[in-house]
């Protein structure tokens, strides 16, 4: 049936252009109604339950997402405690309070914050931090003064050592925090001075990082659509034919966003990558064909007939290429990740739109040119680099042949050594740190964390069983929670906490006269409720419900981190539960936990652990698949090899370099999976049809190390490097595919060329032996039975139809139905009289 | 001549403002102020104030609150105590509300014994945690601002106040509706320093109490973070004959039975 449309695609290329025309067009008509979400909380499914927990305890303590504005003045002794910055911080303030979209009456800020301190002999009062801009330098002293003394203000609004101070900007929606920072931007940059003002917040980050993805996208992917064009065009010396594989790469491209949007999904963070996924692996099926094209055209001389002769020689490497590819980025629609679920479906169905095209598009392409376009196609062999790269590739085939032995010692050192590698992985991320470290958001992000508690927010809930009890008013809870607070501090791994205590003993001591030796939590509960009535007379008396529920059943303990990394967020996860479980608290309470940084740690370590999960589905249905295809479990095996060894020493690398094992190396796993696979399934399928023309495998080798040895250098050489555009984009995780597009290219390259040959070469019998069925051998038979409930057991399991025991069951019960199938085939005369013919299971 | 000239200037001017407004701004507030503020002599009620957030969570203080005008629209005493929250039972406020300058304001808090003068420069934190501030419960003197009637209907007076101190308050202005027939301010909207309407307080109820007409019920709504209280005044009497003395810090900690049930 694909035998007739290539030769229709052949015979009737203007048929297969205005079929490929209409559906562009019907795709970019989708185009208009895009919807794009930038919010990385989108991760988590929207009924998640830290999800739902964290927006709860948002709406019940008054919680918003903020971006921080820090300004510092170093050049001034007393910092910004001078009255001409305060007069500053003071006009922003009430600049920023009109911008849309921010909670002005939540803003925190010198200005907009109450502080009570004692005003003369046996009196207190509530006054504005600032309610004025300072006129004297003693008074702006003054309000340094009761800054640093105000436990709510200290290493919060203003820094440690009185250089910095910070504003707390709340707004109604993350998707608003870049436009917003760009506003407060706008207002910073109208006052000259010493000052210098720096932005930053998680969703400032994660914003902004939404915005410079997609300008990236339009950046790089042309940028490395123009790396290929020329790399191609120098390979193959004919601008036009290499135009057509680039269009494949767009049209597939346009298509499948197309579809995407037009099926009414957003696009995410992730799904904005799917262009600089889908366009190499649309390349490099096209390469393949040009590379056969090329090395054909010329002997024989017609193009329809070349074209032909060369899909009949690549259909079934490209049809399981893409078959594996495709399973690769499926998979991850088991992931409990939906961003991560409409990446991979709308990737793979990208390659199988892109394995249609290259069947049907290119031929077409290539007939619809005109004779005198092809002239001189093909025959540049003589061309100096050309034949230095055909020296080299025959000398890597007589190498591998000859030192097989050491090639194969080599390869399982590599995998040791490697194994090493992967066991110092750090599974850890930080969307700030998606930013290169010249990024305007790191430095903010750096220079803030020096000088305050932290600009990552966690919300620690503790909730009473006992609802009707007012339990937080009571000071046994109240020196509980102090003394968690001391705990963490200790333990450093908190920059800042803040909660019901500390405003309790601050109003307590102050009422009392102002005497520090006061500073601890009131002895009674009566005492309790009227220092916390008296906090209430303030200009702000909702403060307090940021800290407690009304009915003083919950609290909510402020987190400042100074770091976004999981790993500090776990670890401070890990403090609070270590104390807890050492310190029962003296009433029954549960705790959880709330805010961007704890539920980032959420989703990576979801994403993280999904996608080793995925990887390894993923790994058993490709490995499925070449049994399949080589009708062998053990030359499946086998063409897993330069694969399994691409990745561990990949992956390797990042145990070596200490690099965090984040999100966006999690997703290229899926990738590396995919793209790796293609040069061994080319590599085998060639040899095995070479092969029966020549009889013998040295001899093979050596057509091997020819044009199908060329094709997958060129394809390496065209991806790897046509990617490296990427490594000068700002943001890190566009590097990251850059390096591994590299990596995944150089090292399967070189596994396909240097591991496979010498296994071959140590038991070629294995890898060409036709003529028994496998399932006249046993161990044959057992090994694909333990290969298809391991497939069985993932797809079940990645759907969730079945628990664990049963999944067992089933794949039990179908390794013994196989061995007994083994047993009764392998008794079989076929088997015996070794027959030719190939029973599949 | 020129003199004569603008006499006749003058009087025409004020004819004109006269034929439009029988009364003047100034004189709309003072009785306005009278009206809600300084009925009979003294005065005694029971308060319960209901706080709603904008999660329609509630809060509930009750309180009785003693007052004495020694002087109309002038010198006055106020005495709260508070029954409930309960655990905060006893706790009292004593305010010696002196016009034109800033008040004296004492706090007792039992469970600390403890008497503390809290200085009031600033009279618009809030009262215990609800939606009024406290010159919301005490009154704003009308001389602290600028008034002018803005309109008029058949009902009310429309008066717009400018603040003459405006660092010393939030607002930037604030309308009264002033009922015509007997002076009580129904209604204020707040307007904050970008002229936004961020509070409304609200009559709700009128009942007459001895004679004087009084606001039994109110309403403040903070439309920024969406919540608001309503205050309900009861048992409700004028002229309950309070002593001075009352209104002193002795009586702080011992507080005058008599009055407060």
């Amino acid at each position: 049936m694909f035998k007739k449309l290539i030769r229709f695609s052949v015979e009737k290329p203007g048929w297969i252009m205005a079929i490929v025309v209409v559906a562009v067009i019907a795709a970019l008509v989708q185009f208009p109604g895009i919807k794009v979400d930038t919010d990385p909380e989108n991760m988590l499914p929207e009924e998640e339950f830290v999800r739902v927990f964290h927006h709860d305890v948002k709406k019940e303590f008054a919680l918003y997402d903020f971006i921080v504005l820090g300004v510092v003045n170093e050049k001034s002794d007393n910092g910004v405690f001078e009255p001409g910055t305060l007069e500053k911080i003071y006009s922003i303030t009430e600049r920023i309070k009109t911008i849309d979209g921010v909670i002005g009456y939540e803003l925190m800020s010198p200005s907009t914050k109450d502080d009570i301190e004692q005003a003369g002999p046996g009196a207190v009062q509530f006054k504005w931090l600032m309610g004025q801009p300072p006129y004297t330098k003693e008074e702006a002293l003054h309000i340094k003064e009761r800054a640093m003394e105000n436990p709510l203000f200290y290493g919060t609004i203003v820094s440690e050592n009185g250089k910095a101070l910070c504003i707390y900007v709340p707004i109604e929606a993350k998707d608003m925090s870049y436009r917003i920072s760009r506003n407060i931007r706008d207002i910073v940059g109208k006052f000259g001075g010493d000052e210098r003002y720096y932005i930053t917040g998680l969703p400032v980050a994660e914003d902004t990082f939404g915005f410079e993805m997609f300008k990236q996208m339009a950046i790089s992917a042309p940028l490395a659509m123009l790396v290929i064009f020329l790399l191609m065009y120098a390979f193959f010396k004919n601008a036009r034919l290499v135009v057509a594989p680039l269009v494949l790469a767009g049209i597939t491209v346009i298509i499948t966003m197309g579809l995407l949007i037009g099926l009414g999904f957003t696009v995410h963070i992730m799904s904005s990558m799917i262009p600089i996924f889908l366009m190499p692996i649309a390349v490099l099926d096209s390469v393949h064909i040009l590379s056969e094209f090329y090395e054909k055209y010329q002997k024989a001389g017609d193009r329809k007939k070349a074209v032909l002769e060369t899909i009949d020689d690549l259909f079934m490497p490209m049809l399981f290429t893409s078959l594996t590819t495709t399973a690769g980025f499926f998979s991850l629609a088991f992931a409990r990740i939906p961003p991560v679920q409409v990446f991979g479906i709308f990737v793979a169905c990208g390659v199988m739109t892109a394995w249609i095209l290259t069947m049907t598009f290119v031929p077409a392409s290539i007939a619809l040119m005109k004779k005198e376009w092809l002239e001189g196609f093909g025959v540049s062999e003589q061309v100096s680099e050309k034949a230095l790269m055909n020296r080299f590739l025959s000398a890597t085939g007589r190498f591998s042949v000859k030192r097989w032995k050491a090639i194969v010692a080599g390869t399982i050192l590599v995998v040791i050594f490697s194994g090493y590698g992967i066991s110092k992985i750090v599974i850890n991320d930080n969307p700030v740190k998606w930013f290169t470290e010249k990024h305007e958001i790191r430095v903010a992000d750096k220079i803030l964390n020096e000088h305050f508690g932290g600009t990552y927010t966690a919300y620690l809930v503790l909730e009473a069983e006992d609802k009707n009890a007012e339990v937080f008013k009571e000071p046994d809870t109240l020196r509980y929670i102090e003394k968690m607070q001391n705990y963490l501090q200790q333990k450093g791994s908190v920059g800042k906490t803040t909660s019901l205590a500390d405003v309790t003993k601050k109003v307590y001591y102050e009422l009392l006269g102002g005497d520090k030796a006061n500073n601890v939590i009131p002895p009674t509960r009566q005492a309790v409720a009227q220092s916390l009535i008296s906090y209430q007379n303030s200009h702000k008396p909702d403060d307090l419900w940021h800290f407690t529920s009304p009915d003083y059943s919950k609290v909510n303990i402020w987190f400042q981190l100074k770091s976004g990394d999981n790993l500090d967020m776990s670890r401070v996860e890990k403090d609070v539960e270590n104390f807890i479980s050492r310190n029962p608290p003296p009433r029954p309470m549960s705790e959880g936990w709330a805010g961007l940084t704890y539920i980032n740690v959420v989703w990576q370590n979801r994403m993280v652990v999904g996608m080793l999960r995925n990887f390894l589905g993923s790994f058993i249905i490709v490995l499925f698949m070449m049994v399949f295809l080589f009708r062998s479990p053990v030359r499946g095996i086998v063409s897993m090899v330069p694969l399994t060894v691409t990745i561990v020493f990949i992956y390797s690398l990042l145990g070596f370099t200490g690099k965090n094992y984040d999100m966006p190396v999690a997703v290229l796993s899926a990738l590396t999976l995919g793209l790796s696979i293609d040069f061994a399934i080319h590599f085998l399928q060639r040899a095995r049809e070479i092969h029966i023309t020549r009889g013998d495998w040295p001899s093979t080798a050596e057509e091997m190390f020819r044009e199908p040895a060329r094709a997958i250098l060129r394809n390496a050489l065209i991806i790897s490097i046509g990617f490296l555009p990427l490594l000068a984009a700002p943001l890190v995780p566009y590097k990251t595919v850059g390096v591994f597009m590299f990596l995944i290219m150089l090292t399967s390259s070189v596994g396909t060329l240097l591991i496979l040959p010498a296994i071959i070469s140590a038991v070629p019998a294995v890898i060409f032996e036709e003529k028994r069925s496998p399932a006249c051998k046993c161990s044959y038979c057992m090994l694909f039975g333990l290969i298809v409930s391991a497939a069985v057991a993932y797809v079940l399991g990645g759907y969730s139809i079945t628990s664990w025991d049963v999944t067992t069951f089933i794949c039990i019960g179908i390794i013994v139905i196989m061995s007994g199938l083994c047993n009764i085939m392998s008794r079989h005369k076929i088997c015996i009289s070794e027959g030719t013919s190939e029973s599949e299971a | 001549m020129g003199k004569i000239i603008g006499m006749v200037t003058a009087i025409t001017v004020v004819l004109a403002a006269s034929v439009v407004f029988a009364i003047t701004a100034d004189e709309v507030v003072n009785k306005a102020s009278l009206a809600s503020y300084y009925q009979g002599d003294d005065g005694r009620a029971n308060i319960h104030m209901v706080i709603t957030d904008s999660q329609g969570r509630t809060r509930e203080r009750d309180m009785t609150i003693l007052k004495l005008d020694l002087e109309d629209n002038g010198e006055q005493r106020y005495y709260v105590y508070f029954h409930k929250p309960s655990d905060v039972e006893g706790m009292a406020y004593l305010v010696w509300k002196h016009p034109g300058r800033d008040d004296d304001r004492w706090l007792y808090l039992p469970a600390l014994d403890l008497v503390r003068r809290v200085a009031s420069s600033d009279k618009r934190s809030s009262f215990v945690g609800s939606h009024f501030a406290y010159e919301e419960i005490s009154g704003r003197g009308p001389e602290e601002d600028t008034h002018r009637i803005k309109t008029e209907d058949e009902e009310y007076y429309v008066i717009e106040s400018v603040p003459k101190d405006p660092g010393s308050v939030e607002f930037s202005y604030f309308l009264t509706w002033v009922n015509k027939e007997n002076f009580l301010p129904m209604k204020a909207e707040l307007y904050d320093k970008n002229g936004k309407h961020y509070k409304t307080i609200e009559a709700l109820e009128v009942k007459e109490v001895q004679g004087f007409p009084t606001i039994t019920r109110m309403k403040a709504a903070d439309l920024n973070s969406g919540g608001n209280t309503v205050s309900e005044t009861s048992d409700i009497e004028y002229n309950a004959d309070i002593q001075e003395d009352v209104f002193s810090e002795r009586f702080l900690r011992r507080p005058p039975r008599k009055y407060i049930r």
